[in-house]
């Protein structure tokens, strides 16, 4: 049938998961315990706290599935997926070194050179060193072929970057950010041509970051404009003119982890102490059948970058399906309880219904919008 | 290619001499197609040969359920060879020979008196209406789950010659109500925690069957939605009906994913209560979605009697309450999930399957 190439096999079940998995909750615990930290909904882009980054990288739980000669631990897939499925779980602040950790370290590990390899990412999976995703522009959010950021080379060999980028969360407390850039005139009959990733260092003069602020006040997000940025030719990530392909292969890391379904998993915990009349135990269990059929589908891409697969079909299917998912929880409490959703409620409950609320319009957009996500289903299916 | 596939493949070549039809009082299901299954040894697999069975394992008898399913068979084999047999097994009943179908009630108000006072097997006399009885004037025999002063019975009936009342789900599948007045017959005691697996061992058969009925709706429709022009080209080569089928892709591959870790863990021999629930609750939810895009993208012809689609839509509308109500699961998967107190939701989550 159509599906098969949306389907992958069951992941294996592994003891070694199921060891660090109990680490991390015992940490968490304590942590919490300790008052380290409050749980938040959302905490994988809102929550930064380096502290709390750099105790998770001296734990060894970054860069756990890289090798051992650039700072990590050769850790399968499934153990990394544990421990990123229990700090969500927990809500803890995990954003400094989210992006770094989750596809900006493998992105250099396969294209980066050897000098970029061995300057960065130990400092990643220490948790010192934060990225920033330089892909959305004002003029193209989710057609990435429209970008136009141009880096042009200068008589010394160095990239002379010019043009801003959106959206990009924490770039005001990154160290970098891989930016997509077009790097040769744009070519109507190639849209895809002519792009390069450049790691850029967001401290070089000529950068400026500007705040963008979210429904509930916070700020994650960012605009980063370059003017006239010189940014050293060995900064080139990967080939140049292979930008789109490079980008494509990052996708798959950036869309199919659990933070594309558990990211209100924090308001599910809260509204748990007071489920208890027929109605709300339904939709805690509605709720629970659908965050367990998408574990399923998450281990399985898991499963697959462990045996070597670049899974962005299923990748896509699997955000497009989670982050609906992330939304409809607060739908669901909503209908069977009686607290109004508010910042400054008393009720625990009240304040995870508002964070969840007012940050939600992002689930479906961040990663790609799950109308981009719906075609490339399409082609998994024969459509087009 | 695996002993699955080589099963999958045999039912497959025998479904293709029994297209599915329009079931009605007089004609309530497919006898032809189930002596077709049971000559190739089909409806005994699962069972031990020592017990009259084909052997083979769960895996093979979820097959056989699954391919029969996407092919709309009007025949209890989900009910014989996942629940029914299996559970009588279990008892330590002797099982009726797989060619006779054999059929399993978990409603109604049926209680049973022992008639002996022996360990194990016994005999017991049966009181009471049987309800929403699966193939009920179709199956030979039924496993009937009843109550009784000391705890719950599985009793083995012989239908033959008694009266059931003819009722029907969405599709026409007979769902009648047997009365059974001193019945007398062989059961077993259960313990409650085997009347509650029993009854998820039921839930996750229907899952099974959705799953499997899901994913031929996503495969007819996308074929159809590649055949048929409008506007002078196909369907599917318009955004809008892209988006309705990766949306329904993602309800269905949810689903399969889904109900395939439930019944590894039915495998594993663990729990399969919560598992089972999940599965049902979650491929009864993609109903809705997938039921009612597959007609969207079908058209009128797809609410025709003269199209297939409604074969799989309609017994989708109705699987996913039967065996326990959808929303009856929702509750038992909630409960479950808090009953280590709600701070230990997500470890009960990070359990089930």
């Amino acid at each position: 049938m159509g599906s098969n190439s949306l389907t992958l096999a069951p992941a294996p079940r592994s003891a070694a998961a199921e060891e660090v998995r109990a680490e991390v909750r015992e940490f968490l615990a304590a942590e919490l315990a300790a008052g380290s930290f409050t749980t938040h909904v959302d905490t994988w882009l809102s929550g930064v706290d380096p502290a709390f980054s750099r105790k998770l990288g001296e734990r060894g739980w970054l860069g756990m599935t890289w090798p051992r000669q650039y700072g990590g631990h050769e850790r399968t897939a499934m153990e990394r997926y544990a421990v990123t499925e229990e700090l969500l779980a927990a809500g803890a602040p995990v954003a400094a070194h989210w992006i770094a950790d989750r596809q900006s370290g493998p992105n250099l590990l396969r294209y980066g050179t050897e000098a970029q390899r061995a300057e960065i990412l130990p400092r990643i999976a220490a948790g010192e060193c934060y990225f920033v995703i330089g892909m959305s522009e004002p003029d193209s959010g989710s057609d990435l072929a429209s970008i136009r950021t141009r880096a042009t080379r200068n008589g010394d060999g160095d990239w002379v970057v010019n043009g801003a980028k959106v959206w990009t969360s924490n770039a005001h407390t990154s160290h970098y950010a891989i930016t997509l850039v077009r790097t040769s005139p744009a070519d109507p009959a190639n849209r895809h041509a002519g792009l390069s990733q450049l790691l850029v260092d967001l401290s070089l003069p000529g950068i400026t970051v500007n705040p963008i602020r979210i429904l509930d006040g916070g700020h994650h997000f960012n605009e980063v404009v370059f003017g006239d940025v010189v940014i050293p030719g060995d900064m080139l990530l990967g080939e140049e003119g292979a930008g789109w392909h490079q980008v494509t292969a990052e996708l798959a890391f950036e869309r199919s982890g659990p933070e594309r379904f558990l990211s209100t998993y924090p308001l599910i915990a809260e509204f748990a102490r007071r489920a208890s009349d027929p109605a709300q135990l339904a939709a805690l269990g509605r709720i629970s059948a659908r965050l367990l059929a998408l574990r399923q589908l998450s281990l399985r891409i898991a499963g697959a970058l462990d045996r070597g697969e670049l899974p962005d079909i299923p990748a896509a299917l699997v955000k497009d399906v989670g982050t609906t998912f992330e939304a409809d929880v607060i739908d669901e409490v909503r209908r069977v309880v009686d607290v109004p959703a508010s910042l400054d409620s008393p009720d625990a409950l009240g304040r995870a219904l508002a964070e969840a609320q007012l940050h939600a319009p992002g689930y479906t957009l961040r990663g790609g919008t799950n109308e981009i996500l719906r075609g490339i289903v399409a082609r998994g299916l024969g459509l087009r | 290619m695996s002993d699955v596939d080589l099963v999958v493949e045999t039912v497959r070549d025998i479904l293709t001499g029994y297209e599915p039809f329009v079931l009605t009082a007089e004609r309530p299901w497919d006898a032809g197609l189930w002596s077709a299954l049971a000559e190739a040894g089909l409806t005994g697999v699962g069972v031990p040969e020592e017990a009259g069975g084909s052997g083979g394992e769960l895996a093979d008898a979820v097959a056989i359920v699954g391919a029969l399913a996407a092919g709309a068979a009007a025949v209890p084999v989900a009910e014989q060879l996942l629940v029914a047999a299996p559970a009588v097994l279990a008892a330590g009943l002797d099982l009726p020979a797989p060619e006779e179908p054999l059929s399993i009630a978990v409603d109604g108000a049926v209680t049973a008196e022992p008639r002996d006072d022996g360990d194990g097997p016994g005999s017991w006399t049966l009181t009471g209406t049987a309800t929403d009885v699966a193939w009920a004037g179709v199956a030979r025999h039924l496993a009937v789950l009843a109550s009784s002063p000391v705890g719950p019975v599985l009793a083995l009936v012989d239908v033959a010659g008694r009266d059931t009342t003819h009722a029907a789900n969405l599709a026409g599948e007979p769902r009648g109500s047997l009365v059974l007045q001193g019945v007398t017959s062989a059961g077993a005691l259960l313990t409650d925690a085997q009347a509650e697996r029993l009854r998820a061992r039921y839930a996750l058969a229907r899952a099974v069957q959705l799953s499997a009925a899901l994913q031929q709706v996503l495969a007819w429709t996308v074929q159809y939605a590649g055949e048929r022009q409008q506007f002078g080209r196909p369907l599917g080569r318009f955004q809008a009906i892209q988006m309705e089928l990766a949306e329904m892709a993602g309800e269905v591959t949810a689903v399969a994913a889904l109900v395939d870790a439930a019944v590894q863990a039915v495998e594993r021999d663990e729990s399969p209560v919560l598992a089972a629930a999940a599965a049902k609750v979650r491929a009864g939810a993609a109903v809705e979605v997938v039921a009612r895009l597959a007609h969207q993208v079908h058209g009128a012809i797809g609410f025709t009697q003269e199209h297939r689609l409604h074969h799989l839509t309609r017994r989708c509308w109705s699987w996913r309450d039967e065996a326990g109500t959808e929303t009856a699961w929702a509750r038992v998967l909630g409960a479950g999930l808090l009953a280590d107190g709600p701070d230990a939701l997500w470890p009960a989550l990070t359990r089930v399957v």
